[in-house]
Formats: structure tokens, C-alpha cells, sequence
């Protein structure tokens, strides 16, 4: 097992800088350039010029790419373009931000999406069935900002039950510790803050959680439906096992396959940001930061950026295939 | 897994429960807390390396110049200087300092501080001028810096504890609207040495004389100011804290004023201006216009070459249509490239009529009585200028803006209504775009856009040399469409080294009728901001170039 895993972290070294040299080669083959942003309608042909040899823009695209390389090796993300602030400062903010919210709207999306799927499973064909899977349909199709809109203002304006902006109130202070909010209040002993800071990320992780709970959902009902087809399912009622029993231990268990490569997908999707989920909600994740980078040609952040959310798929990657042997004695690594 | 799906339920109901009525907090504040609903996180703290308004809205607050904007004007008034005399050739600038003021960091601001500044402004060679920042704004509006032959600034000398004085290489005409913008305020030496380039970074903030200290900078969520206690000057108002909470969604700030989380934001939807202002608790304010949105021509197209088939263009397109249709409430129709609000408009420059029958018979009279949809490109020479000789023909092109901005809310769509009212004088354009807002400043820098093209502008400092000179004293250039015009250019850097504005404006409103008389571009739209604030707030004084002091605000 421990060879596996050893040589599946060296296979991924290639892919790793494959994506960096892709993305390297992208963000700098797109028109425009940092420069351009930055100086907007004053931008003239000799002040682009003089500044981008003052950046090193001028330098061979390769030598740039070695350069930038040299500094991740070392562990070093460089500084923003614009502002000149260390992008790892402005990461560990923004990345604990993202992950409590991913998490949340991941374990919401599980916690409810599994247990509808395997219900419209069980109920095949009922009305049960018909609504949960509709109510899919509609999780998948309904526009993020649409129903991030209605919340805050149904929930947050009209109700006044829940906030919407940010992750915390104003005069709401947190000791930082891990960066995720809850739990550092947790850790203080602030119980006031912990419910100002799951309230604040309640509105948001719903938004957040309505696509993959519908994936998960759709995923879980067909996977059961296959396993609950099988013959030992038939010979465990047979046997006058209870029901209960039967869908748990015997169908659910082997259905989980699926299911869990599912969720780490989703895992995967959620922690490289939101960018919609975070622009409604004020949410300093790295979604909308990568996003503006972008449209900015933040070159330092987008390069650091994109190479962190690769690493991401490839850890959530290899997470997955261990809770396959988990999941499953047969699998042996 | 049942009993942690137990223990989450649990934990969220108790979350949702009612809120219960907090234990009054025990250290009650005295004063109170504005809270702005911004709707970007700033670049940087530090007000000379930056050009973003988000920066600027926060440094304002706690960073101040030699001069400040008066009230909702762009007139220039005593602020860390608080009286000069300037010589008779308009040369050498004296200005007498404040003698009470502190950075927040305790040191003394005084003439030396001011000349330090200056100092790593001008000198890329100074070791607090760091090379990865961009003191762009000084490069621009100065003439460049200490190693450019444009330079504006010859020395800046400390001639008493709190008196400096300024050489300039030649007059200056915008001297004092200049060392009034908000990236020209003074920081404390001390803090920038001991920050190092950290200066201005979410962890170290600014050190300034300005009524509030920098208290906490969180990425993307908020920044926090509190009250300086021994500020130097007047505080009318009652606030002990600024907070800024950055909301980048237009109708997410607008939720938040309802709700109450915030007291006030810049620029909501046109379609929630109504709901503001009929509401109880809320209220807008205009910001003044100090900005033009305009279509420009590239002169490198041939048939734009010709004076009558650039008024027919401007007579076709039917601005005051526009303007209804796509701005807020307070938008204007342009006449000229400078807005209503600022000296040098020429009120007598008038506006081009919409009259496509009278624009069909000009394109008839330039040789054109069909339109036409193809037009031919002229080769640019090696020193920028374009020649007779054609390079090639292509589509006749509008490009729109991708992006909104202020004097631009929706390119697109405007940029479709203008390809109609074209289409009904005969001229069949393509809707052109050319990538993102930073493709398509680079294209339009290079000259690469063929076509028409729309473009605006936002004023820096309240001085019309701001609008025209910049993109016309030096012409023509690729970046300004080929525009050529020597007398223009001439005029423009005639005014631009004169001191006195009684002879510099009658040279702006000069070079308006000109640039009208050849329909230079289409000038389209002048736009104001609105401002949305709970009635709770009171004080609070729009100004055109946005430099708006908190500490006038009063919270009820």
C-alpha cells in the first residue's frame, strides 16, 4: 500500500508541472497584460513599456517561467502584481475562508443529498421519487446568484433571521488559530461568535450546496438502484432480514463506491472557490480573488494559484482511492 | 454516521433558534461606527502606489495632502499647507505648513517629512521607491520622473521647520488641483523606513496625519479605522470608527442598507434607485460628474478622414436617447470633452442635433449617398503617422467597452444602439470587441482599433488640462485614434505651462469650438454617481473626484 501511494505522488510530479507550464503559457498568451490593467485608460506606449521592463514582463516568456519556477520550489508565491503584498499572506486568509465554506455546503450537500437518493431509490417510481428527483433537476438548473438573491432578500432582509455579508459581524472579534472561524471560536470558548460565525455561513453554504446535492443525490439513487437489483439483495430479504437492515448494511455499502468519487470530485470543485457564491455573499475565499486576478493579469496570484488547485484535485484524488480500500476489503492497493 | 448526523442537526438548530437579545456589550462606545459598504478590497494602503478607487476611498480618510478639494467643488483649499505665494514667472511655489500635526505613528510632520515624499516619489533611485510598486500617478501627472526631460519638478527644499519650496523646470498650470489628489498625501518617513516595502499591506496600514489611524485590514471582508485622537484639524462629525465592509455585488450592498449592516455605498442599480428614494430610510446623494463617455474615430480609416462623414456620424447617433436609456438619473449629453462641472467648459459649444436626413445628406456630399459597410485602413510610417497609402479595407467596425464603468454602464448595449441609429443613415457597422477590458486597452493603445471605438475618461484632479491636455497636447498618437490637429496640440501646451486660470480657461474653451468645428470625436454622455445612505446619516458632501472625508459624517 505504502508503494502505491508512493509511487502514485511521484506519476503526479509530471502533471503537476505540466499544469503549471499550461497555465503558465495561457495566462500570458491571452491579450493584455498586467501593465495594461493597471494604468486603464492612461495606459500610453511609453509607460507600458517603461513599466513592464521595471516588472520583468520584457524578459523571455521561459526565463520568466524558470524564474517564477525557482521561487515555488522554494516555497515562495511571489508578490501580487498589483499592491506588491506577498500572495502568501493574502492566501492564508482567503484559503481558510474557502474551506469552511466548502466543507459546509459539502457536508450539508451530503447529509441531505444521500439519504434522498437513497429514498427515491427504495420508492422507485413513487411520488417521493418524482419530487426528490425534480427537486434535483431544479438544484442543478437554478442560476446561483438567482437563488443567493432570493435568500438574502427573503431570509436576510425580510425575515431578518440570518446575515449575508461577510463571515463575521463588525464588532465580532476571533482569535486566529486555524482560520476557519467556527472552530477557532470553538477553541476560545466564544460561544458567541461561533453561532455569529455558522449563522453568517449558513445562507451561503446553502447557495453553495444546491449542485451537489442534486449530483450527489442523482448519483446515490442510480447506484443503489443497481445494487438493490442484484441477487444477494433478493437473498437477504429471503432471509427475512429487516428492511432497514437490508438497504444499510447489504445495498448502501456496496453502492458507496460511486458515491464517494462523486463527493471527492465535488470536494475538489468546492475548495478551488466560488466565484458566484462568493461575489453575493461577500465571501473572502479564493474564488472571486482568482477570478479578478484574471481580469486583472495578476500574473503571481493566478500562477500560484492555479498550481494550488491542481494539487488539490491530486490530493482529493488520492484521499478517494484510500477510502476505496476502506470502503472495500476487496480492493487492495 | 447516524449519531454525527445527530449532533449536526442539533448544532444547526441551536444556531437557527431565535436570536436571543445580546448581554449588552460591557465597554458601551461613545461614538459611533460608519460602516461602508465598499465594493472592492483596496490594492494597497499606501495612496502613491496605487490608481484603484477602492484605495483611495480608505486612505482618504486617514491620509492628507498639502491642499484639499472644497466641499463638493474641484477648488483647491488649504490642508497640511496652509497659505503660498508662487513667483512672478510662476516658477518657484512657497508653502507654509501646519505647524500641529502628527503621523500616527507619533513622529512630527513637518517640512522635511514633505520633502522626503517627494523624494521617493520623483527619484526611482530612492531606496523607499520600491521597484516592483508602481508610482504611477506621480509619472503621470508630473511630467514624468526625476530621470524624464518632461519632469515637471526641479527641486523640493525644506526652507524652514514648516516651510517648503518648489522649483518647477517650467509653470505649472494645475499646480495646486494636482498637490491636492489624494495619492500626493503625506506619509510618515519614519513608518515607510521601519515597513520597508511591507508599507501599506493589509498587516502594517498606513501612517498619516488624517483624522483616523489604520486599526485592521482583512482581505476581501473588511478594513477598520478608529478616531485619531490628536488629529490636527476640525472633526465635525461623531464617528469613533470607520469600518468597510467590502461587498462586491451591487444588489448584496444594496440588501445591506436595507437590512441595516451598512450606512452607505457608492453606486447602486439604476433599478433600486427608486426603492431608495422612496423609502423612509434610505436616501441618495449625487456625486457631481467629472468624467465623458465618447465614441472616437480612428483617423487611420480614410473615409473618416473626411470631416462631413464624422458630422453625419455624430448627427445620427441620438445621445439624448442614450442617455435615457442607459444612465442614472443627473447623466448629461456631452458637448465637449469637458464636463458641465469644471472651469474651462465652454457653455456656447453646441450640441450636434440628431437629424439622420440632414446626416444622409452630408454622407451624399462626401461621396457616399448609399452609406457603406466596408472602409479602407491606412498604413501608419515609422513615426506614427498615417500616410495615403492603403493597407488594407475591412468591415466597418464599432468596438464596445466590456466592461462598466462609471461614465460607461453598458457598453453593449450602447454600443448595439448606436450600430442601429448607423444603420439608419446607411451605414452598415459590425459590433466589434476585442477581448477583456485589458485586451482592449491594449489594443487601443497600439492603434489597433480600426473602426469606431468607445473610450471615456474620469477626471484625477479637477483641472481641464486633465481631460484635453492629456489626450491631445501631444498629437497625433496611436493611442489617441491618430487624432491630429497641431493647432490643438500647440494651444493645449500653451496652456499647460501658464499659472493663472483667467488666461488658461479662454485657451480650453478655444480648443472646444475647434474640436467641435471638425467633430474631433462624438462626445456622448457626462454621468454623476448616486450614493445610497440610511437616513441615520447626516454630513456627508459628495465630491466629483470622490475625495470624501468621513469625518464630516454624522451617525444618529
Amino acid at each position: 500500500m505504502f508503494q502505491y501511494f508512493a509511487r502514485r505522488v511521484i506519476e503526479s510530479i509530471p502533471v503537476v508541472i505540466g499544469v503549471s507550464i499550461l497555465v503558465f503559457m495561457l495566462i500570458h498568451m491571452i491579450p493584455g497584460d498586467p501593465v495594461v490593467a493597471m494604468l486603464g485608460e492612461r495606459a500610453t506606449e511609453e509607460n507600458v513599456t517603461a513599466l513592464r521592463e521595471r516588472l520583468g514582463f520584457d524578459e523571455p516568456l521561459y526565463e520568466q517561467y524558470f524564474l517564477w519556477a525557482g521561487r515555488m520550489l522554494r516555497g515562495d508565491l511571489g508578490n501580487t502584481v498589483r499592491g506588491n503584498i506577498p500572495v502568501e499572506n493574502e492566501l492564508r486568509n482567503r484559503f481558510p475562508a474557502t474551506i469552511e465554506l466548502g466543507l459546509m455546503a459539502l457536508t450539508l450537500a451530503t447529509l441531505v443529498g444521500v439519504p434522498v437518493g437513497i429514498l427515491s431509490a427504495t420508492k422507485r417510481n413513487s411520488l417521493l421519487d418524482t419530487a426528490s428527483m425534480f427537486g434535483a433537476l431544479f438544484g442543478v438548473s437554478i442560476p446561483i446568484f438567482v437563488l443567493g438573491l432570493l435568500l438574502i432578500f427573503f431570509i436576510g432582509v425580510e425575515l431578518e433571521w440570518l446575515p449575508f455579508v461577510g463571515r463575521l459581524s463588525s464588532d465580532i472579534n476571533i482569535e486566529r488559530v486555524t482560520g476557519l472561524n467556527t472552530i477557532d471560536a470553538l477553541i476560545d470558548g466564544n460561544w458567541k461568535a461561533f453561532k455569529d460565525a455558522l449563522e453568517h455561513l449558513i445562507l451561503p453554504a446553502i447557495t453553495l450546496s444546491t449542485i451537489p446535492l442534486a449530483v450527489i443525490a442523482r448519483i446515490t439513487r442510480s447506484a443503489m438502484l443497481e445494487v438493490l437489483n442484484q441477487d444477494y439483495i433478493r437473498t437477504a430479504h429471503a432471509k427475512g432480514l429487516r428492511y432497514r437492515t437490508v438497504v444499510i448494511r447489504h445495498a448502501f455499502r456496496n453502492a458507496l463506491l460511486p458515491i464517494v468519487t462523486i463527493i471527492g470530485l465535488q470536494l475538489g470543485t468546492l475548495l478551488s472557490g466560488a466565484v458566484l457564491t462568493e461575489t453575493i455573499f461577500s465571501w473572502p475565499g479564493v474564488g472571486k480573488w482568482l477570478f479578478d486576478s484574471i481580469v486583472a493579469r495578476d500574473y503571481s496570484i493566478v500562477q500560484s494559484m492555479t498550481l494550488i488547485i491542481a494539487m488539490i484535485y491530486i490530493a482529493v484524488n488520492f484521499a478517494v482511492d484510500f477510502m476505496y480500500a476502506i470502503i472495500d476489503p476487496r480492493i487492495r492497493y | 454516521m447516524r449519531k454525527w448526523s445527530l449532533l449536526l442537526v442539533v448544532v444547526l438548530v441551536v444556531a437557527m433558534l431565535p436570536t436571543l437579545p445580546d448581554s449588552p456589550s460591557a465597554a458601551a462606545q461613545e461614538g459611533k461606527t460608519f460602516v461602508w459598504g465598499a465594493e472592492a478590497n483596496p490594492v494597497q494602503l499606501d495612496p502613491a502606489v496605487v490608481t484603484d478607487g477602492a484605495s483611495f476611498r480608505v486612505t482618504v480618510q486617514g491620509c492628507e495632502p498639502l491642499l484639499f478639494y472644497d466641499g463638493s467643488t474641484t477648488n483647491p483649499i488649504p490642508g497640511l499647507a496652509k497659505s503660498w505665494t508662487t513667483s512672478e514667472d510662476g516658477l518657484v511655489w512657497t508653502f507654509e505648513l501646519v505647524d500641529n500635526a502628527t503621523f500616527h505613528d507619533g513622529t512630527p510632520f513637518n517640512a522635511e517629512a514633505v520633502v522626503y515624499n517627494f523624494e521617493r516619489w520623483r527619484f526611482t533611485t530612492h531606496p523607499t521607491h520600491w521597484a516592483e510598486s508602481v508610482f504611477e500617478y506621480y509619472d503621470a501627472m508630473w511630467g514624468g520622473f526625476d530621470d524624464s526631460e518632461n519632469r515637471i519638478i526641479d527641486k523640493v527644499e525644506a526652507t524652514g521647520e514648516f516651510q517648503v519650496t518648489f522649483t518647477l523646470t517650467s509653470p505649472y498650470g494645475s499646480m495646486l488641483n494636482t498637490l491636492a489628489m489624494p495619492m500626493f498625501s503625506i506619509a510618515s518617513p519614519a513608518a515607510i523606513e521601519a515597513a520597508g516595502a511591507q508599507y501599506g499591506t493589509p498587516e502594517v496600514g498606513y501612517s498619516c496625519t488624517g483624522p483616523y489611524t489604520f486599526v485592521e485590514w482583512v482581505s476581501d471582508d473588511h478594513v477598520t479605522l478608529a478616531r485619531n485622537a490628536t488629529y490636527w484639524g476640525d472633526f465635525p462629525g461623531n464617528t469613533d470608527q470607520v469600518v468597510f465592509r467590502i461587498i462586491p455585488d451591487a444588489a448584496a450592498r444594496f440588501a445591506a442598507l436595507q437590512s441595516g449592516e451598512i450606512d452607505g455605498f457608492e453606486g447602486p442599480n439604476v433599478e433600486d434607485l427608486e426603492a431608495i428614494e422612496g423609502s423612509d430610510n434610505m436616501q441618495v446623494l449625487m456625486r457631481g460628474p467629472l468624467n465623458v463617455m465618447y465614441l472616437a474615430f480612428s483617423y487611420r480609416v480614410k473615409e473618416f478622414q473626411d470631416v462631413n462623414v464624422r458630422k453625419a456620424i455624430a448627427m445620427a447617433i441620438n445621445r439624448q436617447e442614450i442617455v435615457d436609456a442607459f444612465y442614472p438619473p443627473g447623466a448629461v449629453i456631452a458637448t465637449t470633452m469637458i464636463p458641465p462641472s469644471l472651469w474651462g467648459y465652454n457653455a456656447d459649444v453646441p450640441a450636434f442635433d440628431y437629424d439622420p436626413e440632414a446626416a444622409k445628406a452630408l454622407l451624399a456630399e462626401a461621396g457616399y449617398p448609399d452609406g457603406f459597410s466596408e472602409v479602407s485602413i491606412m498604413k501608419v510610417d515609422e513615426n506614427g503617422v498615417v500616410t495615403d497609402e492603403v493597407e488594407t479595407t475591412m468591415p466597418l467596425t464599432l468596438y464596445y467597452q466590456p466592461v462598466a464603468r462609471p461614465y460607461n454602464p453598458d457598453g453593449e448595449g450602447i454600443g448595439e444602439a448606436m450600430v442601429s441609429y448607423l444603420a439608419d443613415i446607411g451605414l452598415e457597422a459590425e459590433l466589434g470587441s476585442v477581448g477583456d477590458w485589458s485586451a482592449y486597452l491594449e489594443a487601443r493603445s497600439n492603434g489597433e482599433l480600426n473602426g469606431l471605438y468607445q473610450l471615456g475618461w474620469t477626471g484625477d484632479n479637477g483641472d481641464p488640462d486633465n481631460f484635453l491636455g492629456y489626450f491631445y497636447a501631444a498629437n497625433p498618437v496611436a493611442r489617441e485614434g491618430f487624432y491630429s490637429n497641431a493647432e490643438v496640440g500647440t494651444l493645449l501646451m500653451q496652456a499647460r505651462a501658464m499659472a493663472d486660470q483667467a488666461e488658461r480657461e479662454p485657451i480650453y474653451q478655444q480648443v472646444e469650438v475647434l474640436q467641435h468645428d471638425e467633430v474631433a470625436r462624438v462626445y456622448i454622455a457626462h454621468t454623476g454617481v448616486p450614493l445610497a445612505f440610511s437616513t441615520r446619516v447626516s454630513g456627508y458632501v459628495p465630491n466629483p473626484l470622490s475625495t470624501e472625508h468621513f469625518k464630516l459624517v454624522t451617525v444618529e
